[in-house]
């Protein structure tokens, strides 16, 4: 058994996949992906791809370690086991600002890398676009759209002569094999 | 408008400012004239701080362009042509910072008048063990004695004479490579100048640290900190930065770099910015943290009178300019140019450069100013010089008039054609001019 993934196009070049980037943004698909074997500057933006939302995870993160650290010198030094340590105050901003600042940096690479994991929803062992036969081309000398059978505009035929009409070649519907 | 009429006002900003620079300085000259008559230390330490702005700022030009060429960038090129005309500003500043190394010459007795240190018969703080009613000098204090192999006029004269052929020798070869390509195209210019900067860097980075120590350290003289060259590196980049993003800024909309300063090189500058915001608190706050474990009283004197009144212990107005720095210097810029936005759109980053230089201002003045004045009557023998007083106005007159000097040479080197508006024969423009984020 196996279901429709998406219609995949290859291209020659990276300005032929740019252009037709462009127009498949302007037609309005959103569930679509470029594959090159090179990074192609400007790419982007001709997708319509906003800016990466892992600084969000990384500055909460920075946030929480901060507050943590502040959380652990407060508990311990002033709260649970008040200790005088070279005359300086039970609890401080000054004295113990490295705790804060290595967990401040700890976390936010914590957030980094785990909010980088959770927006590319990794791991992931396999992708359906691996059953195209071509696929590893990609990796090569072809560049290569998917427009997904998710997308909201998607229509079997009319994608399919949409993906001709702005220069993709062989066509073809990548099925995902399910059990 | 026609380039007749263009030139001419160009040659009106060009007499404005060196206009400018005569009244400011002359002012401040007045001040050290009276000074040095009536024995006040105000307008020495005024035109201290007006000049050492300056100064930052164009030894953090300094280390920027040869670090630009250090690593080679692709991105660099563009950028670094504005900041070889800013070097254009040493040597003025090398006269600007003359006066005050003539009169601890040739000062005669008021010669220790801004750096006690100088005249072994100046007044100074000696701990309460050592008093015996009279007050101690300078030639009596064992801190001295023992420093004195270091810090003594002559040595002194010449490490100031040294420190600043440093930075006018660099900046004339930076600037030589740099121009001279443009005519000849050569490429082993481009290897000229990473060998010049690879050595300068070192260089340069010692007479900056103990060009710090001498100037503004040696104020306090029996204090020390090894962080306060660190400090003064990282303030002085800060600054630069910040001029270099509104020089470009402002070329790029009305002037000559239309179309080739782009966005990528503008976020790449924030970046920086962002990234000396934090360098500069970490040695700040890295000095103020050892110093406070330590706590040893020929350490934290110094931060003692930038907090409250020695001889009350009462907060005095240096704990406000204190906590300002904290929140404005650090807090806010970095808060700021975290986020992507602040960094691309060109009034967001203008704002926060400029916010960036005024509270550059404001740390040199903290660090500079405030210092002991001995009063034998006083309870702890001595009075903290506080936020207001005659030396901010001698040290405004200095500001604008040493900046005006500055600008007046940078504009000189901008408008004298001796380069293009960018190294256009550089091995790296074109990666520059079609640099992408």
């Amino acid at each position: 058994m196996d279901i429709k993934y998406g219609l995949a196009a290859t291209f020659n070049s990276a300005k032929d996949l740019y252009d037709a980037a462009g127009k498949i943004r302007e037609e309005g698909f959103t569930n679509w992906e470029c594959y090159t074997p090179i990074p192609v500057h400007g790419l982007d933006a001709q997708m319509g791809v906003g800016r990466s939302k892992v600084p969000c995870f990384t500055l909460a993160g920075g946030v929480t370690g901060f507050f943590t650290g502040m959380l652990i010198v407060w508990y311990m030094n002033s709260f649970d086991y008040p200790l005088i340590v070279g005359g300086k105050p039970y609890f401080s901003p000054i004295f113990p600002f490295p705790v804060y600042y290595e967990l401040t940096i700890l976390f936010a690479a914590f957030g980094t890398l785990f909010g980088m994991f959770f927006l590319n929803r990794l791991p992931q062992h396999n992708h359906p676009t691996f059953e195209h036969p071509h696929f590893g081309r990609t990796g090569d000398d072809k560049f290569m759209i998917v427009i997904e059978v998710e997308d909201p505009k998607f229509d079997d035929e009319e994608t399919q002569d949409f993906l001709k009409k702005v220069g993709g070649k062989s066509v073809t519907m990548i099925r995902e094999p399910i059990d | 408008m026609s380039s007749a009429e263009s030139t001419e006002n160009k040659f009106d900003l060009s007499t404005k400012l060196l206009g400018g620079s005569f009244l400011g300085l002359g002012i401040g000259l007045i001040g050290l004239v009276t000074g040095l008559s009536s024995g006040e230390k105000e307008p020495f330490i005024g035109w201290l701080w007006g000049c050492a702005f300056w100064l930052s700022i164009a030894i953090g030009m300094l280390m920027l362009v040869m670090i630009f060429r250090v690593f080679n960038s692709q991105w660099t090129p563009v950028v670094r042509r504005q900041l070889e005309h800013g070097l254009a500003a040493f040597p003025w500043l090398a006269l600007c910072f003359a006066p005050l190394l003539l009169i601890a010459l040739f000062g005669g007795e008021n010669s220790g008048i801004l750096w006690s240190w100088v005249n072994p018969e100046s007044p100074t703080y000696a701990p309460p063990h050592l008093h015996n009613e009279e007050v101690s000098t300078v030639g009596d204090d064992v801190l001295h004695q023992k420093k004195s192999g270091y810090l003594n006029i002559y040595f002194f004269s010449f490490r100031l004479i040294l420190y600043f052929g440093i930075f006018c020798g660099l900046s004339h070869w930076m600037r030589k490579v740099s121009f001279t390509q443009d005519k000849d195209g050569d490429p082993n210019w481009t290897h000229l100048g990473l060998k010049i900067s690879a050595a300068g860097i070192p260089a340069a980075a010692l007479a900056l640290t103990f060009g710090a120590f001498d100037l503004f350290m040696s104020l306090e003289y029996q204090w020390f900190s090894t962080m306060y060259g660190v400090w003064f590196f990282a303030s002085g980049i800060r600054a630069a930065l910040a001029v270099t993003i509104i020089g470009c800024l402002y070329l790029s909309t009305k002037g000559s770099l239309k179309g080739l300063y782009k966005q990528a090189h503008q976020y790449d500058l924030a970046c920086l910015s962002l990234a000396f915001t934090v360098f500069w608190a970490y040695v700040s706050f890295s000095q103020y943290f050892l110093i406070y474990s330590a706590n040893i009283p020929e350490e934290t004197f110094w931060y003692t009178i930038r907090e409250i009144n020695p001889n009350t212990g009462e907060r005095s107005g240096w704990f406000w300019v204190s906590m300002g720095l904290i929140f404005g210097h650090f807090f806010f810029p970095f808060l700021y140019l975290l986020f992507y936005r602040n960094k691309i759109v060109g009034p967001r980053l203008i704002f926060i450069v400029c916010w960036i230089l005024v509270f550059h201002l404001l740390d040199l003045y903290w660090n500079i100013i405030p210092g002991r004045e001995i009063n034998p009557g006083a309870f702890i023998g001595y009075e903290a010089r506080g936020v207001w007083g005659t030396h901010l106005f001698w040290g405004l007159a200095t500001l604008v008039g040493a900046g005006c000097l500055c600008a007046w040479a940078v504009l000189r080197s901008f408008q004298s054609k001796v380069a293009e508006d960018i190294p256009i024969r550089d091995p790296r423009i074109l990666d520059s001019i079609n640099y992408h984020e």
